[in-house]
């Protein structure tokens, strides 16, 4: 009898013991630290690649700051699809994803490429497609799957496959000047010349369909507007006005240009409707140079850059013109803004003691945070995810594009052309 | 009193005296040289003259003066007729007159002095009437006072009278209440007695009781121990069935002890397991305060894991990559040598948060 009764008081313990055995731990904090990741160089049949797909992936990945690609020497093994990969073993690595791919050519000119990212620890694809490009097409793919995997880790748009504007400077062997307006991959890499000069080349901007590129040409002897075509190399002067034509600025639905013009004997912020060609001037300070106009998001305002005050700091302005507001108080000197693409942020040119440094504004707080360090930096531009910054420094006394993120963790030189480039300008996402 | 009256009739004669001697004189001066006619009238005038008062007299001066008058004026026609002699002898009446005129003048004198004679006299009688009156107060005055005199002796009589009657009055209280202090003393000394009989009663009551109790207490003890002895008889018979159960409750204390150790060191796991996950939870950019993922986890001996899932999302799938991974990565999970809080460290609920 009670040696029943103690059975069931011991079955009831332990049931409740059980019912408790589920701990319950609060994990707060994390970190947004950058995401490990492996990246398995992808298997080669036939011809191999002219293109290095998952070192420019690799690459395109590590330089936007989000990612932390493991080493290659760690990489355990070398699997090219799924039923190569022993998840065990790439747990242990513990990174979030594992990138693994084929590149394969049966004549050197057309290229199957298929690509697969899993989460290790599930044994679970995560994105994973098949393309078939051209040989030329292979370096924008690698840009591409770098997107995807950029977005399917973060959540976040990827913005490898976007291209970059800037003005190349070529010396002749006689000594004179060539000025080329050039658009490059992301990376740098890739430029392509679409307009060259001997005459100075300035100030490109992109549209937002990324089709168009406006900038400012001295082709004719003088400042002048001219915007031009991407697939066809169209282009027209759409600003000639007596004395000054300069700094163009697309509005965000790529009808307008804010435009620099002096045709009232001072410079001063215009607007310019390129359908119809009609011309709205913005500001009305014949004591002050008012320049670099940039739209906001919204469409309604402008910031741009005036020594009204003094010295150059940006303002913000209603486009359709109205009395403008200060936006910047630290420092001496900011010039050149732009805006990020949430209107969130702006960045500028922030000059200390004589040297020339990359900066962002929180828009809300005027909270204010330096980016670079190398003292000669210039014509910041935000990428169109707003999370890096592109802009103009200078290396061994050239010209060189650079990045940085808006946190300023990471930054990084871009392209490897021996000429100098300034006045760059990071191009929409292609729609 | 009657001195005065006496003197009043004295004064009286005087004046008729006085009246009857001018008079005389009167008769005497004209006696010679009255008319005819008129001879027989101062006859009946001396007569009458003893009741005349002076005015009278004054009057009759008059009508004398005028019938002198009348008279020198026959005689001035006689004198005519008569020579020198009669001359003389109105010298000689002038003379006369002038006596007589001294004579009326002594009167009047003589009358003032009797005036203020009879004026102070009536001053003296008055004075006397009021020193009479004087006495006659005086005397009363005395006789009120002996009156007065005897009314206090009665008074004092009657009060000494009176006092003696409160003394008595008095007595008889005393005397009195004397004989009702008795008669209370008598009475406590009789109630005093009824006391005691009552006392000695209870007290006789009280005994009995006590004995009573005294009684069933007895009986009670005899109870209580017939009762303590039969306990005591059980208690025996059960002794060995409660050794048992100490056994047991002692064993029982030694688990409890057991579990409270295990519980120690399960929770200095479960804080080092949190750390660990911590480290490795990289959340997404995307993640917002008041994101929460409840992940239940289950290891496997060894800290590895067995088995993730997500019991209740964050509402974003970023988010909840991040905590199965971060899960994953921190494995394998530290876990206690201790076989029993190693069994109480196979399940969890971890619930992932921002800040």
């Amino acid at each position: 009898m009670t040696k029943r009764w103690l059975t069931l008081i011991w079955l009831t313990l332990f049931l409740s013991w059980q019912a408790q055995a589920e701990l319950v731990i609060e994990i707060t904090g994390g970190s947004e630290s950058a995401l490990p990741i492996a990246i398995v160089p992808f298997g080669s049949e036939g011809f191999s690649a002219p293109e290095d797909i998952s070192k420019i992936i690799t690459n395109d990945l590590a330089r936007s700051g989000r990612f932390a690609p493991l080493a290659k020497q760690d990489l355990i093994s070398s699997p090219h699809q799924k039923s190569e990969i022993n998840f065990q073993d790439w747990r242990l690595l513990r990174s979030e994803g594992l990138l693994v791919g084929k590149i394969s050519s049966l004549d050197g000119e057309t290229y199957n490429v298929q690509f697969q990212l899993f989460d290790v620890y599930k044994g679970q694809q995560l994105a994973g497609k098949r393309y078939q490009v051209p040989a030329s097409g292979l370096r924008r793919l690698a840009h591409q799957i770098a997107d995807q995997v950029y977005q399917t880790l973060t959540g976040e748009v990827g913005v490898f496959s976007t291209r970059l504007a800037f003005v190349s400077v070529i010396r002749n062997a006689d000594g004179s000047k060539r000025f080329a307006l050039q658009v490059s991959d992301s990376d740098g890499a890739n430029p392509r010349t679409v307009l060259q000069s001997k005459q100075p080349i300035l100030s490109p901007s992109w549209a937002s369909d990324g089709e168009r590129l406006a900038y400012v040409s001295f082709e004719n002897g003088k400042a002048e507007v001219f915007v031009q075509e991407m697939r066809s190399g169209r282009r027209n002067s759409v600003a000639a006005f007596k004395g000054l034509n300069s700094a163009p600025a697309w509005s965000p639905d790529g009808k307008q240009l804010a435009l620099t013009l002096s045709k009232s004997g001072n410079p001063e912020i215009y607007t310019l409707e390129l359908a119809t060609g009609k011309l709205t001037r913005v500001t009305h300070n014949s004591q002050a140079i008012d320049t670099e106009a940039v739209w906001m998001p919204n469409g309604k305002e402008l910031l741009f850059t005036s020594d009204r005050g003094g010295r150059p700091q940006v303002y913000k302005i209603a486009a359709s013109g109205g009395r403008a507001k200060r936006m910047t108080y630290e420092g001496s000197y900011n010039t050149s803004a732009d805006v990020s693409p949430d209107g969130q942020m702006m960045t500028m040119v922030h000059s200390i003691n004589g040297k020339f440094y990359i900066a962002v504004q929180d828009l809300n707080t005027g909270a204010l945070l330096i980016l670079t360090e190398t003292g000669k930096d210039e014509s910041p531009s935000f990428a169109p995810n707003g999370r890096m910054i592109l802009y103009a420094t200078e290396q061994n006394g050239k010209g060189v594009l650079a990045a940085v993120s808006v946190d300023g963790q990471i930054q990084q030189r871009l392209g490897e052309s021996d000429r100098g480039v300034r006045e760059p300008a990071w191009s929409p996402i292609r729609k | 009193m009657k001195a005065d009256w006496t003197k009043n009739i004295s004064s009286a004669t005087y004046a008729v005296l006085l009246h009857i001697v001018l008079i005389g004189l009167f008769v005497v001066g004209i006696g010679p040289t009255s008319a005819p006619k008129l001879a027989s009238q101062p006859k009946v005038d001396i007569v009458q003259a003893t009741v005349m008062n002076e005015a009278d007299i004054i009057k009759e001066m008059q009508v004398q003066q005028d019938i002198e008058n009348k008279k020198r004026l026959k005689e001035k026609q006689q004198q005519e007729k008569v020579d020198k002699k009669l001359e003389e002898t109105q010298k000689e009446l002038v003379r006369k007159e002038q006596e007589f005129r001294d004579q009326q003048e002594r009167v009047k004198i003589e009358k003032k002095k009797q005036q203020e004679k009879i004026k102070k006299l009536e001053q003296e009688r008055k004075l006397q009437e009021q020193k009479t009156k004087e006495a006659e107060k005086l005397r009363k005055v005395e006789e009120e006072k002996q009156r007065l005199a005897e009314q206090q002796r009665k008074e004092a009589e009657q009060k000494k009278q009176k006092a003696e009657q409160e003394r008595q009055a008095e007595e008889e209280k005393r005397k009195k209440a004397e004989a009702d202090r008795k008669a209370e003393e008598q009475k406590k000394i009789a109630a005093e007695k009824a006391r005691k009989a009552e006392e000695a009663k209870k007290l006789k009551a009280e005994q009995d009781r006590k004995a009573e109790e005294a009684k069933k207490l007895k009986a009670e003890q005899d109870r209580k121990a017939e009762e303590k002895r039969k306990r005591e008889a059980e208690r025996k018979a059960q002794d060995a069935e409660a050794n048992r159960l100490l056994q047991e409750s002692l064993q029982a204390e030694q688990q409890e002890q057991e579990q409270r150790r295990v519980a120690g060191v399960v929770d200095q796991y479960s804080l080092m397991i949190k750390q660990r996950i911590k480290r490795y939870w990289i959340r997404p950019a995307s993640s917002t305060v008041g994101m929460q993922a409840t992940l239940r986890v289950s290891l496997l001996p060894g800290g590895d894991v067995k088995r993730v899932s997500v019991i209740k999302s964050s509402g974003n799938a970023l988010f909840d990559r991040s905590a199965e991974s971060a899960v994953y990565k921190a494995a394998p999970l530290p876990q206690p040598t201790d076989p029993k809080a190693a069994a109480a460290l196979r399940d969890f609920q971890f619930i992932f948060k921002p800040e």
